[in-house]
């Protein structure tokens, strides 16, 4: 309905909620809540009564139309989608239409639109070029109308009697179309609205009239109501006599040619009623002068908004001549203020507006207070200036608001008699008494978080890559700046919680910074005077890490809300990590116990958690601590969700798993690029880390069936570089460590060394370390004691003795550092080895089970688990629970232990084990049987069977085992002759035990004490 | 009733074209795609002394093609009918490694051969063995006993226990004869003479712990496949004796009920279905572990073989190297 009436201002939407009925706007209250919009609620007000009817009947109408569009665009698809709104508006029209008739126009359309859908359907080679959608479509729609219109059949075949008619309405509506459009462009002149009001009044009348002639012919009052309703906004209603027809004939060419001198005059005297209009309401209400005015004003910029073309004018604040004093002042900034936050305020002119006052007020010499509180509220405003929190702030505005900051600090250092604070309540201010200490509130700390917050949001908002990030980013010394005048102003003025806030800020803005300078005076140990007055002066900052130390002191002694202190800690460790201080850094993480409460805490201090782990990771793996530093970045690396959880970036996700809402509120939560930690750098660190405790551990851990995995991602990627067919030279960073850790694996330290270091990976990776040679040389180290330990691990079976020096000059590493690596192997008992001092060789033991006799032993584990469970059924079936054998015979095949010939024999009790205390040294093999005997085939070397300490002296016990194990053969067979399993396992445990025979007891007794 | 093989006839009929040795899963394992071959088998039964040619045919699960096989396979027996050579298809083949053929595809397909024509034999065709030196063939029939259960195909533990079959009498094995023509016979006498001396010590070789290992491996994979299964069937006991308890208490219940109303008066209470109440749990096949059983038994038997075969040599090893010194 408002669609001839539409003014584009604010109140329409409302009006077009509430006009069912009766629009006619409550005057006063909207007075009050609008006070700058004028014009539009007179217009408003003038709106009248339109009927339900006139309202379906116009929804009804318009859905025609588009119909008629579409089928002249042969857009059958829209055409469906119209027709089903059209039988849903009719159904909400259906009261009307009870009671009136059905309309003409809607007949006309079904009859119609039948008939264009059955020629189309004729319309072979057209349905065959159709497109998919609107062939099915077409037969959709073509099944449905038929079905409609059944309802409406009598209507129909009556109006196809009665064509020509329908005809003359056709031309009627074509030009009401038209005229619908030309109506649109003109509905601010009061014309339309007068030609309205009279179509109303005569409406009322057509209908009464029509009532009559209802009576008088049944067959054409149908016709009759259609047509009124036809044209509801239309003049009167048309019957069928040709007389009434030409006196609507008429009445449109009188409205033609009404319309035909509206032009920009008829604008004008439009405006100016309205103007009149507005004044006049004025003079009704209270006639203050200032508020007049500011009325005036503002319906001023109103307009101009609205599109009018007004040479806009500068706003006058006073009216001339009045005397500018503290009360005006106040009281037309308060003015201003209650625009604030309303709906259609502009906020670039109340900047504007609030800016004049401030050079009124400082002409004036109005003191210094009302200029702070102007300042405040023109910052304020500055802030408010975008409506969502989601959009940063325009350049322009942002350096405005930097400008007025340092303004406002300036007076605010100028004037140490100035008390700001939030405290400070409206009445209790005191701007202007001078001999009093002035009073202003307005909290200067909050602007500074606030501003604090929307660079951010700038830096959030702007593409890191471009030029403008840099530009924006110059910007931060500016905030810097600001920040540290705060902070002094608040040290001597503000409470102690305020101090900690603006601390924190500052913490905030120097925790990620690596400090070049404290850097470089480590490096270069003080001259005394022969520094150059320069360097001096660049020196003359306070390092970073005393500033944090301070700042950070003085929050964890003063702070009272956990957040700020939270924070602060994190920065702290994350500083400490920045500079390589790991000591200081883990004692402070594991002094806060912060890993056990950080899940509580909001989002924004969860990611600044994650950033320090991984710095401190980081920080781990620059110091050669391999291990903290995979333990640390264990977990945001194992997520495979680093990017999310470090607040660099979102995840493409399905949007099921978050809502349009919830992106915004994380895209809101982006740490700026600056304080990006490299990802890349991140997984390096974390894969080599990984490599560098994996590759040995595997190749210790070669047979072990229960072996487990350091670290799942860095198997993954060995699998993914395994998969691949065709191995070409490692690109990616992952590749790289893949290949070194192949490389890792046979021991070939060089190998790994030049896939970790090199070209691509300096440049990908190492590079962007601070201090990237020690890295480089701490990691060659590693490799080089890792790959030794590999190299020992995977073939110490094919040695017997091996020198140290050997060892020391393939792996590049002195003497006492081979001596202590293998040491510390030998302590740790992963390598059964003595060492010969005078001699400097590594003796092997050859005490580690061969791979045969691991499978052997998982292979009794398994037959133990089996057993039981098969006993277990056994159980079930005798219907007593625990079996009368249960334990006793199967306890012997989980501890090999005790299938030690010499245990086994008899009379020797089970427990009479050799002690432990003679290990290494005094268990080495006595006789070392026929390891590479010289006459068998090299190849038998390697074979498992030789290679272990074989001695086939046992030989009376192994027979002694035989005879033993016939006794478990017979119970094996009580169980197994129930439930199918094969006795023959038995027999294979024969085997077994020939194997554990020649196995170690010791060693394995040692891991299960353990 | 005894499989006498023609060697020579192997022989010429052995070599397929390649596509046809991709095989089953089993010749993966190994890497390598030895083996897999259709050969002509003589089959001689004691009583009637009849000899044929039979066409043993590979049977794999992914056949490509199934009728480009029926049509070869037709096509084999026209041509071998034209030059006058008994024909009849008596059984198939497969070839796996470490005897791990105790499957149930093979039983599957080996019954619904013997089940078409009652002679049919399964070769099991180890070319790994075959390529250290000791020809590893051996001929498999169901027993009738098993051939009864499989036609019941009913494999509930009850079965199966009135049946009274366990592992060890699912397959006989029939004893083969290796025949071969006497020209054939003195070609191999000649070269025999010609090999050269290193060639006969290769049974000697003790580095065959791979073997070993393997076989090893293999077992353990069955036993935690056995161990699953008796899990299974455990579980599967107790929701059964759980069930006759709670129906034993309801039919108590039941009883009690009845008395009472029996003395106050009323009528009984109906009859109701019970089977309906207590739905007996679904027993678990027992064939799969009946056939783990068995394979455990190959697996088992064939390490037995091995390790006496090998301890052998460890002592004579061990009684060279002492008298060596």
């Amino acid at each position: 309905m408002s669609r001839f009436f539409t003014t584009g201002s604010d109140s329409e939407s409302e009006s077009s909620l509430s006009g069912e009925e009766l629009v006619t706007k409550p005057v006063g209250g909207n007075y009050g809540k609008q006070p700058l919009l004028l014009s539009e609620d007179e217009e408003d007000t003038k709106r009248v009564v339109r009927s339900a009817k006139d309202k379906r009947f116009e929804e009804l109408t318009n859905l025609i139309r588009t119909i008629r569009n579409a089928m002249k665009i042969r857009d059958v698809t829209k055409c469906l989608e119209e027709f089903e709104l059209l039988g849903k508006a009719y159904g909400k029209a259906k009261s009307i239409v009870d009671k009136e008739g059905v309309p003409r126009f809607y007949i006309r359309i079904l009859a119609d639109l039948e008939d264009y859908l059955n020629e189309l359907w004729e319309d072979k080679e057209g349905k065959k070029k159709m497109n998919k959608n609107n062939a099915k479509a077409l037969s959709t729609l073509r099944q449905k109308i038929r079905k409609y219109n059944r309802d409406f059949e009598s209507h129909i075949t009556s109006y196809k009697q009665n064509p020509e008619q329908s005809a003359d309405e056709d031309a009627e509506k074509n030009e009401e179309d038209s005229e619908g459009s030309s109506d649109e462009d003109e509905d601010e002149d009061g014309v339309s609205a007068a030609t309205f009001l009279k179509k109303k009044s005569e409406a009322p009348s057509g209908e009464s009239r029509k009532f009559l002639k209802k009576m008088d012919d049944e067959d054409e009052d149908s016709e009759d109501s259609e047509d009124d309703e036809d044209w509801d906004t239309g003049s009167t209603s048309s019957d069928s006599d040709s007389e009434e027809e030409e006196g609507k004939q008429t009445a449109l060419a009188s409205r033609f040619l009404k319309k035909a001198p509206t032009t920009d005059e008829d604008k004008k005297a439009a405006e100016k009623k309205r103007e009149d209009k507005a004044k006049k309401k004025h003079d009704r209400k209270s006639k203050r002068l200032d508020e007049e005015e500011e009325d005036n004003e503002g319906g001023e910029w109103e307009r101009v908004r609205g599109g009018v073309p007004l040479v806009k004018e500068k706003p006058k604040m006073f009216a001339k001549g009045t005397e500018i004093t503290h009360a005006v002042v106040i009281k037309k900034l308060n003015e201003i203020l209650q625009a604030r936050g309303k709906k259609g305020t502009d906020r670039a002119a109340q900047i504007e507006l609030l800016q004049l006052l401030v050079q009124i007020a400082a002409e004036n010499n109005l003191g210094e207070g009302v200029i702070v509180k102007i300042k405040f509220n023109i910052i304020a405003s500055l802030y408010d200036y975008n409506p969502n929190l989601a959009t940063y702030m325009k350049p322009e505005m942002w350096g405005k608001c930097l400008d007025c900051i340092n303004e406002l600090m300036d007076i605010l250092f100028a004037n140490p008699n100035i008390f700001v604070g939030e405290n400070i309540l409206e009445e209790s201010e005191n701007l202007h008494n001078a001999d009093q200490p002035l009073r202003v509130r307005g909290c200067i700390l909050t602007l500074v978080e606030r501003m604090d917050e929307e660079f951010t949001k700038i830096m959030q908002n702007t593409d890191p890559h471009s030029q403008e990030y840099v530009e924006h980013l110059k910007d931060e010394a500016q905030v810097c700046a600001i920040i540290e005048r705060v902070q002094r102003y608040l040290e001597e003025k503000g409470t102690t919680e305020e101090v900690c806030r603006i601390y924190l800020l500052r913490i905030l803005h120097t925790y990620y910074k690596f400090d070049y300078k404290a850097h470089q005076r480590q490096l270069t140990p003080p001259e005394g005077s022969s520094k150059s007055e320069q360097d001096q002066a660049e020196n003359e900052g306070e390092d970073s890490a005393v500033l944090m130390e301070r700042l950070c002191k003085y929050i964890y002694a003063k702070d009272r809300t956990d957040r700020i202190r939270t924070c602060a800690i994190l920065c702290h460790i994350y500083h400490h990590a920045l500079h390589s201080r790991w000591y200081q850094a883990r004692d402070l993480m594991l002094m806060s116990h912060l890993q056990d409460n950080i899940q509580h805490a909001d989002p924004p201090v969860q990611i600044l958690y994650n950033r320090t782990m991984v710095q401190l990771g980081i920080c781990a793996f620059r110091q050669g601590l391999t291990k903290d530093a995979h333990n640390a970045l264990l977990d945001i690396q194992s997520s495979g969700r680093a990017k999310e959880l470090l607040g660099q970036g979102l995840l493409l996700r399905s949007l099921q798993e978050r809502n349009q809402e919830q992106e915004k509120v994380e895209r809101r939560r982006q740490v700026p690029f600056h304080l990006h930690i490299n990802l890349e750098l991140l997984e390096c660190v974390y894969l080599v880390s990984a490599m560098l405790l994996e590759i040995p551990y595997m190749a210790a851990h070669e047979s072990d069936a229960r072996r487990r995995m350091i670290s799942k991602q860095f198997h993954h990627q060995l699998r993914v570089g395994e998969r691949q067919p065709l191995l070409g030279p490692p690109e990616s960073m992952r590749e790289h460590v893949v290949a070194a850790s192949k490389a890792m694996k046979m021991g070939d330290w060089k190998t790994c060394h030049s896939f970790i270091i090199n070209e691509k990976m300096n440049g990908k990776v190492w590079d962007l370390f601070p201090e990237a040679d020690k890295v480089r040389t701490m990691l060659v180290r590693k490799i080089q004691e890792e790959s030794l330990r590999t190299y020992l691990f995977t073939y110490s079976s094919v040695y017997d003795s091996i020198s140290m020096e050997t060892l020391s000059d393939m792996f590049e590493l002195d003497l006492p550092t081979v001596h202590s690596i293998i040491s510390k192997m030998i302590i740790n008992e992963e390598l059964m080895a003595s060492l010969d001092q005078p001699t400097q060789t590594v003796v092997m033991h050859r005490t580690e089970p061969t791979a045969q006799q691991n499978l052997a032993l998982q292979l009794a584990e398994k037959l133990g688990s089996l057993v039981e469970n098969n006993e277990r059924v056994f159980d079930h079936k005798q219907g007593t629970y625990g079996g009368y054998f249960r334990g006793e015979c199967f306890r012997l095949l989980s501890s090999p232990g005790f299938w030690y010939p010499h245990s086994l024999s008899p009379g020797t009790p089970s427990t009479s084990f050799p002690s432990l205390s003679c290990r290494p040294e005094g268990r080495l093999p006595q006789k070392r049987g026929l390891h590479a005997p010289r006459w068998l085939p090299p190849a038998a070397i390697s074979n498992g069977l030789l290679s272990s300490p074989l001695c086939l002296t046992p030989r009376l016990s192994n027979l002694e085992v035989l005879s033993h194990t016939s006794g478990i053969k017979s119970l094996f067979k009580v169980v197994m002759v129930d439930c199918l399993l094969p006795q023959r396992c038995v027999e294979s445990i024969h085997l077994l035990i020939i194997f554990l025979s020649f196995y170690p007891h010791d060693r394995h007794k040692a891991r299960m004490q353990r | 009733m005894m499989l006498t093989l023609m060697k020579a006839q192997y022989f010429l009929w052995g070599g397929l074209p390649t596509p046809w040795k991709k095989g089953t899963s089993t010749h993966r394992r190994g890497g390598t795609s030895l083996g897999g071959k259709g050969s002509r088998i003589r089959l001689d039964t004691e009583r009637v002394k009849f000899t044929r040619d039979s066409w043993v045919v590979m049977e794999t699960s992914q056949e490509r093609d199934p009728s480009w096989r029926v049509q070869y396979q037709m096509e084999m027996m026209r041509s071998l009918r034209h030059v006058n050579i008994d024909h009849l298809h008596v059984g198939w083949y497969q070839s796996t490694y470490y005897g791990s053929f105790v499957t149930r595809a093979l039983l599957d397909s080996q019954f619904s051969y013997q089940h078409a024509i009652e002679e049919s034999v399964v070769l099991i065709y180890d070319p790994i063995k075959t390529a250290q030196g000791s020809l590893s063939l051996k001929a498999y029939r169901l027993t009738p006993k098993l051939m009864e259960v499989c036609k019941e195909k009913d494999f509930s533990p009850e079965a199966l226990k009135k049946a009274n079959i366990t592992f060890e009498y699912m397959f006989e094995e029939v004893p083969i004869v290796i025949k071969n023509s006497h020209l054939i016979n003195v070609l191999m006498w000649e070269l025999e003479k010609k090999s050269a001396v290193a060639d006969k010590h290769e049974l000697l070789s003790l580095a065959s712990s791979n073997h070993l290992g393997k076989n090893l491996q293999l077992l353990m994979d069955r036993v935690d496949e056995m161990s699953q299964d008796i899990v299974k069937y455990n579980t599967y006991m107790r929701n059964t004796s759980k069930q006759q308890q709670q129906k034993h208490q309801y039919q108590q219940r039941r009883q009690q009920e009845n008395m009472q109303r029996q003395s106050r008066g009323e009528p009984p209470l109906p009859e109701e279905d019970l089977s309906k109440l207590f739905k007996p749990p679904q027993p678990p096949a027992r064939m799969d572990s009946l056939l783990i059983a068995g394979q455990i038994n190959t697996y088992c038997q064939n390490i037995k073989e091995f390790t006496a075969q090998n301890l052998g040599k460890l002592f004579m090893a061990q009684a060279l190297q002492e008298y060596n010194n």
